[in-house]
């Protein structure tokens, strides 16, 4: 009986392709009822349902300095899926192996206003996994010189707390929360501080400046952090042949092995996630993996570039 | 949970408008209120108050703690309170969670004053013993052991006694050699401070059935409410605290008028609270 | 928390954590100049804007100065199976801070008062008959925390609500106003929140003209709570009128 129904259903469908648009309430019965048929017939075609191509990502935005309270902050938008990142910047003392370096903690939030999927006081059980993958990904790829957070040797350095909050989650979170972290670097103010008689190091406030900035700051010149070789990621889902770029929550859902690219900015790969899925991929799809990433982070670099020019330009 | 057949909830709600309550009260009459003070020997004071078939108990702890950085003038007071399991079929497990939570932000709302401390019943630079140093800590906890409408007004009523109840310890302060030093405090175990409660508020709840208000209502009543307001009135007659319970709207007219009719109610039942609280100090003194 | 050591250190803010300011005398207050300029009576301009997250059934942010707020309404959909059978539909809210909220780095956690205040002042509005046996799941987030947030989420998640096309009687508009001294500040920012002696919120649906919720801590004399009530009833109004034309903007917007 389920069957005949789904007969029926495409045979309506059918005079739909034929020009006759009369019936949307059917196609929509039948993207909820057969999603993966659905989006197959859509592949055939080599189209995706939101008029994409399948290699094509969404629509990228970065705007910097959204958060007033932070050190640094950006606003990532790919598609409708949005990140918030922001740096808090907090002193501590530097371990006794590392006497040199500074720290930097990185969390993942998916709070519940970002999906139907998240209840209150039951996190998502992707956020912990986004959270590692992150702060795997920027550790790793040498972005940030971690002696560049250094204050005074063995006393005090900058643990810088990056949290990463999604505000509406809609797929591809990874390559999002990356972009934002990535922007928020880019935005990162250090603030002026000097070393106070009881060894502890306190904020430099501006009227202060103009007389004591020379004796008291002990990091006037390290305002902002030299970001080198910055990571940028695609996620790819597959699906038999095809490889679809950049998949919204509804495509990752559907079609469940994804790919995760992540190059730095001369294409080196700082890592690739493959977290198991019912398609085993061949070394050549991986390779049109990395070759999509190559072109998409060309793309992502100039997003950036652009919105930190027009913040100077503020 | 209070199951009422259509029968009941007629006859509650034809009584009230009529100024003749189901059990035989006025719209602004309380039910006869009942204190025993130092019911808790451990603590430095305890009270408990009954009104009809509701029996909440207060306890206050005192215990040297250290003032916060932001507030070093003033001591601290913790405010909490527990719905036992016993009070009511439905606070088993976790289900008294939320109304402990309600009641415990009221009382604390209603006591505490605003947030530079202005305005609280219980004054918080009193429990200063060296500035920045050492003060007391006060551990207010409230009990509700049985459950039948009016709890806040109860609690308040308990706190209230619990406190004109406290003795708090007079503490030497040994006189340090240099300010960084932790200052020396010997605690006496004599000489008690009576804790002064001329500046706690009493709680005044009318709960709004229909057209009309009451006080102190039963939770027979509390079933038909549509809002309550519940208002914390000082000696001096200004409003220290305020919470609206009750999904229904008012008109902010309608909460005027509350106002000031708890207001009137509040002297009855300051003055009721004083004359059973000194006569219940008596009463312990004597055993 | 994910760090390249495996123990995190124990971590400070350079910054001041107790104001260096004297604790404010009385005397100092009388003319309580407002640290944003504005006069006592005027509010923050306020700024709403429906549809900011598309994975909610209806949402909207609320920008008043430095309060920024973000909320999600999720529903009517399936109770928790716990739950048991109710005729008319529940309200589920919740209220969240971001770590980076408050100048110095707070835990992100869920605030329980603020979660049962929001609810409380937005039951009386909704029509829950209209959906039986389901929840309207109303979440929070406050992104950045610049005084007077309660009334901000308040008057956000009506919108939200709105949004999610849920009945509701009237949109509810909220507005606090502080006591410092003598004087009376209407919407304050965090700055004067610390200083005040006393606060009062109202929440209330102004074409209706009812009040939803009312909360006043600290000391008040009668004439100072009728002043306080009428003023934040006012600016009710007014900042209704401002939610109403945020929630026209957008059908204007599609028709087009």
């Amino acid at each position: 009986m389920f069957c005949g129904k789904e007969d029926k259903l495409e045979t309506m469908e059918l005079p739909n392709d034929s020009g006759d648009l009369g019936s949307e309430m059917e196609v929509d019965a039948f993207r909820r009822l057969f999603p993966l048929r659905f989006y197959e017939r859509h592949l055939a075609e080599s189209i995706r349902p939101d008029a994409r191509p399948l290699s094509r990502a969404r629509d990228t935005t970065v705007a910097l300095g959204a958060v007033a309270s932070a050190n640094g902050s950006a606003l990532a938008k790919i598609g409708s899926t949005t990140m918030l990142a922001a740096i808090k910047m907090e002193v501590m003392t530097p371990s006794v192996e590392l006497p040199d370096e500074g720290c930097i903690a990185i969390e993942f939030h998916m709070p519940p206003i970002c999906s139907p999927l998240v209840r209150p006081g039951r996190p998502a059980e992707v956020a912990p996994v986004v959270s590692k993958q992150l702060s795997d990904t920027i550790l790793s790829s040498g972005m940030i010189n971690l002696k560049e957070l250094s204050l005074v040797s063995g006393k005090a350095a900058w643990m810088a707390y990056l949290d990463i909050y999604c505000l509406d989650a809609d797929g591809a979170l990874f390559d999002a929360a990356l972009l934002s972290a990535v922007a928020a670097f880019s935005h990162l103010q250090i603030p002026v501080v000097s070393l106070n008689d009881d060894g502890k190091i306190v904020m430099l406030s501006e009227e202060q400046d103009d007389g004591n900035l020379d004796k008291g700051a002990v990091n006037k010149e390290k305002r902002k952090i030299a970001l080198s070789s910055i990571p940028f990621s695609l996620t790819c889902v597959l699906h038999k042949n095809y490889i679809l770029a950049d998949p919204t929550a509804e495509e990752e859902s559907i079609m469940e092995t994804v790919v995760t690219v992540v190059l730095d900015s001369s294409n080196q790969l700082v890592s690739l996630y493959k977290p198991g899925g019912p398609v085993l991929a061949r070394t050549s799809v991986l390779q049109d993996c990395v070759a999509l990433t190559r072109q998409r982070i060309k793309e992502l670099q100039n997003i950036l570039d652009e919105a930190i020019s027009g913040m100077e330009v503020d | 949970m209070v199951g009422l057949s259509v029968g009941e909830k007629r006859f509650i709600q034809g009584g009230i408008a009529q100024d003749l309550r189901s059990d035989g009260r006025k719209r602004l009459t309380y039910r006869p209120i009942y204190v025993e003070t130092g019911v808790i020997p451990q603590a430095n004071g305890s009270a408990r108050v009954k009104m009809g078939a509701t029996d909440v108990i207060a306890c206050v702890k005192a215990e040297l703690g250290r003032p916060s950085p932001l507030q070093p003038d003033k001591g601290k007071v913790a405010i909490f309170v527990d719905c036992s399991p016993t009070a009511e079929p439905t606070f088993e497990g976790r289900g008294a969670e939320e109304l402990s939570a309600e009641l415990s932000v009221a009382l604390q709302r209603c006591l505490l004053g605003g947030r530079s401390g202005a305005g609280a019943g219980i004054d918080l630079s009193s429990l200063v013993i060296t500035e920045g140093k050492v003060c007391w800590d006060l551990y207010i906890d409230g009990l509700v052991v049985s459950s039948d409408g009016n709890l806040l007004d109860a609690l308040g009523a308990a706190i209230m006694a619990a406190l004109s109840n406290t003795g708090i310890p007079r503490v030497l302060v040994a006189a340090s050699a240099s300010p960084d030093e932790e200052p020396e405090v010997d605690i006496s175990d004599e000489e008690y401070l009576q804790f002064d409660t001329s500046g706690v508020p009493v709680i005044v709840t009318l709960t709004k059935v229909g057209r009309h208000y009451i006080v102190d209502a039963t939770s027979e009543e509390e079933s038909q409410m549509s809002s309550a307001v519940s208002i914390s009135i000082n000696r001096q007659g200004h409003i220290c605290g305020l919470t609206k319970r009750g999904g229904a709207g008012l008109d902010p007219s309608i909460i005027v008028d509350m106002i000031s009719v708890a207001k009137h109610v509040s002297e009855q039942l300051m003055n009721k609270l004083d004359s059973e609280i000194s006569a219940a100090e008596a009463d312990e003194d004597e055993l | 928390m994910t760090t390249k050591h495996s123990a995190v250190p124990t971590t400070y803010s350079p910054s001041p954590t107790s104001r260096s300011k004297p604790s404010v005398s009385k005397d100092s207050i009388v003319d309580w100049v407002r640290p944003d300029g504005r006069g006592y009576r005027q509010c923050r301009p306020a700024f709403f804007r429906t549809g900011a997250v598309n994975a909610a059934s209806g949402s909207a942010y609320a920008e008043f100065g430095n309060t920024k707020v973000i909320v999600s309404v999720f529903g009517p959909r399936e109770s928790k199976k716990a739950m048991m059978y109710s005729d008319v539909g529940r309200l589920n809210c919740n209220v969240g801070f971001t770590t980076f909220a408050t100048p110095i780095r707070g835990q992100g956690s869920d605030h329980k008062e603020f979660s049962s205040l929001l609810h409380k002042a937005l039951e009386g509005a909704i029509i829950l008959e209209t959906f039986p046996k389901t929840t309207v799941d109303v979440f929070a987030l406050v992104l950045e925390s610049g005084g007077s947030d309660l009334p901000v989420i308040i008057s956000c998640a009506s919108v939200a609500l709105a949004d999610a096309g849920i009945m509701m009687y009237d949109l509810v508009a909220a507005v606090s106003m502080s006591c410092l001294g003598k004087n009376l500040v209407i919407d304050p920012i965090t700055e004067e929140e610390s200083y005040q002696d006393g606060s009062l919120m109202i929440t209330c649906m102004p074409s209706r003209y009812e009040v939803t919720q009312l909360t006043v801590i600290g000391e008040w004399s009668t004439p100072e709570i009728n002043e306080a009530m009428e003023l934040c009833l006012d600016a009710c109004s007014k900042l209704a009128e401002i939610m109403r034309s945020s929630l026209k903007e957008v059908v204007s917007g599609s028709q087009e």
